[in-house]
């Protein structure tokens, strides 16, 4: 018994460490390619909230949002009308055979009138998107 | 002295420094965990088929829900949200055929995208298919 416990007392531990940049570099060409650059940047405005929101992992066609101001974006450029969406989305609707790929994130201000976001809900519908409206969970 | 250099250039033997790449890789490592934001919204799925129906062909038995400013109205009744949940829940939406899920969804002008969004939130939830009503254009 003391024997063993002698030599184990002796034994040197040699953590193997030539692998470490390789493993690295995996990692890094890992998350380039995971990574999605973000096409849109969080304009101001106060999201609706409701009871029946859902996290969703974010794949999505298309991301229109309606900031506090009225403008109206999609994927990080202004347009001016409603049509201009529509025909945005269709043209990249128009290759999707899946439900999955039609979803098109919409964000817009709680505060907005019906005037300025139920037009750009039918541009989207009828460019062929399925709507993802984004809101929050309700206030405690 | 210009021969001398060209001989030591030729000796000298060219070795590209390997030792710090893994430090490299490191600090792109981190760079790259830092930078990151894995993006997670929350969001509901509204089914809002194209396309126009007149009035005339909708059925009578198509529920409709009226967002008159602050109050909700489901076929013309007054109720609050929770009232809405559970007349919509009690219709057993997802047992039904596609076509026979519409619900109407109407709103006064002005109507805020907040209280909007409550109602579609609703609708969506239990299984609907929203259909938007617009007001006529004169």
């Amino acid at each position: 018994m003391a024997k063993i416990r002698q030599s184990k007392k002796r034994r040197k531990v040699a953590v193997p460490i030539a692998s470490m940049g390789d493993i690295a570099f995996l990692l890094i060409i890992f998350f380039m390619v995971c990574s999605e650059i973000s096409k849109d940047r969080p304009k101001p405005m106060t999201l609706p909230w409701s009871e029946f929101v859902e996290k969703e992992e974010v794949n999505v066609v298309a991301r229109v949002q309606i900031d506090e101001d009225g403008q109206i974006w999609l994927d990080g450029y202004q347009y001016d009308s409603p049509k201009d969406i529509e025909w945005g989305v269709r043209a990249l609707t128009a290759n999707t055979t899946d439900d999955e790929e039609r979803k098109v994130q919409f964000s817009c201000d709680a505060n907005l009138p019906k005037e300025q976001f139920e037009p750009v809900l039918e541009a989207i519908a009828a460019g062929g998107g399925i709507l993802m409206a984004v809101g929050e969970d309700q206030p405690q | 002295m210009r021969k001398k250099s060209k001989r030591e250039k030729k000796h000298r033997e060219g070795e590209i420094p390997t030792g710090s790449f893994s430090d490299i890789a490191f600090l792109l490592i981190i760079y790259f965990i830092i930078a990151t934001t894995l993006v997670k919204v929350k969001s509901i799925t509204a089914d809002m088929p194209a396309g126009e129906k007149s009035a005339q062909s909708q059925s009578d038995k198509t529920p409709i829900v009226n967002l008159r400013g602050q109050e909700i109205f489901l076929n013309d009744k007054p109720v609050d949200l929770a009232g809405l949940n559970e007349r919509l829940a009690a219709l057993e939406l997802f047992d039904k055929d596609p076509k026979d899920r519409v619900i109407m969804l109407e709103s006064a002008r002005g109507t805020a995208y907040g209280n909007y969004y409550q109602a579609m939130a609703s609708i969506s939830t239990n299984g609907g298919v929203i259909a938007l009503v617009k007001e006529d254009e004169k």
